[in-house]
């Protein structure tokens, strides 16, 4: 290519591309050096690390970052082992498998806070869940199911959420699967654990680390599941990043977010080595 | 038991799933927002002792519901404009010349979805306090939102770009076309269903963003999602949230449907006229 296409191909990637890796290449560098006592909207700005060492001693954040990993990891679990099997299914199409996928994909048209909404409503103290285990006798009374401590309602909605979504990208990956290679493996004599474990996982494997690292991502980073739903006793990694922005207190926010980033930057790149490697059945 | 028996029994089970997971909820929103203040809905009765549209009324009148609804729906069309603008150049360049790096160009265009929102919505608004550009939020959100969203538009617009057929082009420049003849005649026809599903697509998204809107438009800008967040916490009124939650889901269903059949649209032989 010449001098003068470079120039055009830069200059038309320039209002695109250009102003996506300006504001998230920012967005991201604020956050670091917000963290080190650099780029401050208030007083002067140091290089310093007494925040970071500050909050490494702080408990508050400890916990929020163990429990921002615990959520993370399940929901990414959850929605993919839930969602494999349903893809399976549906990869070859039958009658009523195109209602059966819309029903299955539902919930991506529903808003995040909406979906909160809709279970915190059923699982309420007088909610209908409540209601109905008394009814049929197994509780004698209501019990309190909101905000329960081990962010069961938060993993359960992350997953209704989250599922479809993981649906979506393996039912791609598997009907991109031949039915000639899979016919061919059975007239070699593989049985259906062999085919999956021998064509299928392998074949499969992009798919599903594409899903877990988005779903980990956003789990990682979830904020309204856990505000509305989720345990009264801890907080997100968001939640009490937004708590400091909300005290003015920038420099801790930074360090939540750059820790943030950091969680989700690694935990996705050990999820989905884990998950080519559990797929693959060996190590390399 | 043969497959098709099989197949049945599952597909009984999915459904039977689906009442609890998706038709119990909805019919309890339902339920909730028809819930007529004179008599409350208590635990022991099975449906709400008097119905009626009260809440819808009271809401539409005497909350931030209406300005919500102009805030939510001004900005996201202009969200959705300025998305498109700025993802076209670019969609150009990925979709029709053939340059070294253009994969790795295509995977840096997907730096906004790997990013946290609640990462950008915080630290976007760092940068705005410290180039003083805190005056005018709804810019600030609709220039966020159209940059947040482009990973969506500029990927829909340059498979649209790909479809366009040279020898179309050829053929207009044969005849002596410009390059707006060239472009009406040869581009336009195989970039419509990418437009417009860019165009939606944004809008469903903006209208639906919540970090953002949430932190960079506090606490002057209230769009329909922020006013949920708040109807679900300090304000929590179950019949008010639930008119809110009716009011953000339902439109959307019908824009995603309909963005659906738009992209089914979106292939070769439908735009350019044959295969």
């Amino acid at each position: 290519m010449t001098a003068r296409q470079w120039i055009t191909v830069t200059l038309l990637l320039m209002p695109g591309l250009g102003l996506i890796v300006w504001l998230i290449g920012t967005v991201v560098y604020i956050a670091f050096a917000q963290s080190f006592g650099l780029y401050n909207i208030n007083g002067e700005s140091a290089l310093t690390t007494a925040y970071w060492a500050d909050l490494l001693g702080n408990n508050i954040y400890l916990r929020s970052v163990r429990y921002s990993t615990y959520i993370g990891v399940m929901s990414a679990i959850f929605s993919v082992v839930l969602a494999y099997p349903l893809a399976i299914w549906l990869r070859k199409p039958f009658t009523g498998s195109m209602t059966i996928g819309s029903i299955l994909k539902a919930p991506l048209l529903v808003h995040g806070l909406v979906a909160a909404f809709l279970f915190v409503n059923v699982i309420s103290y007088h909610g209908i869940l409540n209601q109905f285990m008394q009814w049929i006798g197994i509780w004698d009374g209501p019990h309190r199911l909101q905000n329960d401590n081990n962010a069961i309602a938060v993993l359960i909605l992350q997953t209704w959420k989250n599922m479809p979504f993981a649906l979506l990208l393996l039912t791609g990956a598997l009907q991109g699967i031949s039915d000639d290679v899979l016919d061919a493996a059975r007239d070699l004599g593989a049985g259906s654990w062999a085919r999956f474990r021998k064509i299928i996982a392998p074949l499969t494997v992009s798919g599903m680390q594409a899903a877990i690292v988005i779903i980990f991502i956003g789990a990682v980073s979830d904020f309204a599941f856990q505000v509305i739903a989720g345990p009264i006793n801890r907080q997100s990694l968001a939640q009490l990043m937004v708590g400091y922005k909300g005290r003015g207190d920038w420099n801790s926010a930074a360090v939540v977010g750059a820790t943030m980033i950091i969680v989700a930057l690694f935990g996705s790149a050990i999820l989905a080595g884990l998950s080519k490697i559990v797929m693959r059945g060996r190590l390399k | 038991m043969n497959r098709l028996r099989l197949n049945n029994i599952l597909m009984a089970l999915v459904i039977a799933l689906a009442f609890i997971w998706l038709f119990i909820p909805f019919v309890m929103a339902v339920l909730w927002s028809l819930v007529d203040p004179s008599q409350p809905w208590t635990a022991d009765k099975l449906l709400p002792p008097a119905m009626s549209f009260y809440r819808w009324v009271n809401m539409w009148q005497n909350s931030s519901l209406q300005p919500a609804l102009l805030t939510s729906y001004t900005l996201a069309p202009s969200a959705a404009i300025l998305s498109l603008l700025l993802a076209f150049p670019t969609s150009f360049a990925l979709g029709r010349i053939a340059f070294p790096g253009r994969e790795v160009a295509k995977t840096l265009c997907l730096l906004p979805l790997v990013v946290p929102p609640f990462i950008t919505a915080v630290f976007f608004t760092a940068l705005l306090y410290r180039l003083g550009l805190t005056a005018w939020r709804p810019g600030a959100i609709i220039f966020a939102h159209a940059v947040v969203f482009l990973p969506f538009s500029i990927r829909i617009l340059t498979v649209s770009f790909e479809t366009v057929r040279q020898d179309h082009i050829d053929a207009a420049r044969d005849l002596g076309a410009g390059h707006w003849a060239r472009f009406k005649a040869a581009y336009l026809p195989a970039l419509r269903p990418g437009i417009y599903a860019s165009l939606l697509i944004v809008f469903i998204q903006s209208i639906e963003e919540f970090a953002i809107a949430f932190i960079v438009g506090s606490p002057d800008v209230v769009t329909i999602p922020v006013l949920l967040y708040s109807a679900l916490g300090q304000d929590y009124v179950r019949p008010n949230a639930a008119v809110l939650s009716l009011i953000l889901v339902i439109p959307n269903v019908f824009l995603m449907l309909f963005l659906e059949r738009l992209l089914k649209s979106a292939n070769p032989t439908l735009a350019s006229g044959k295969g």
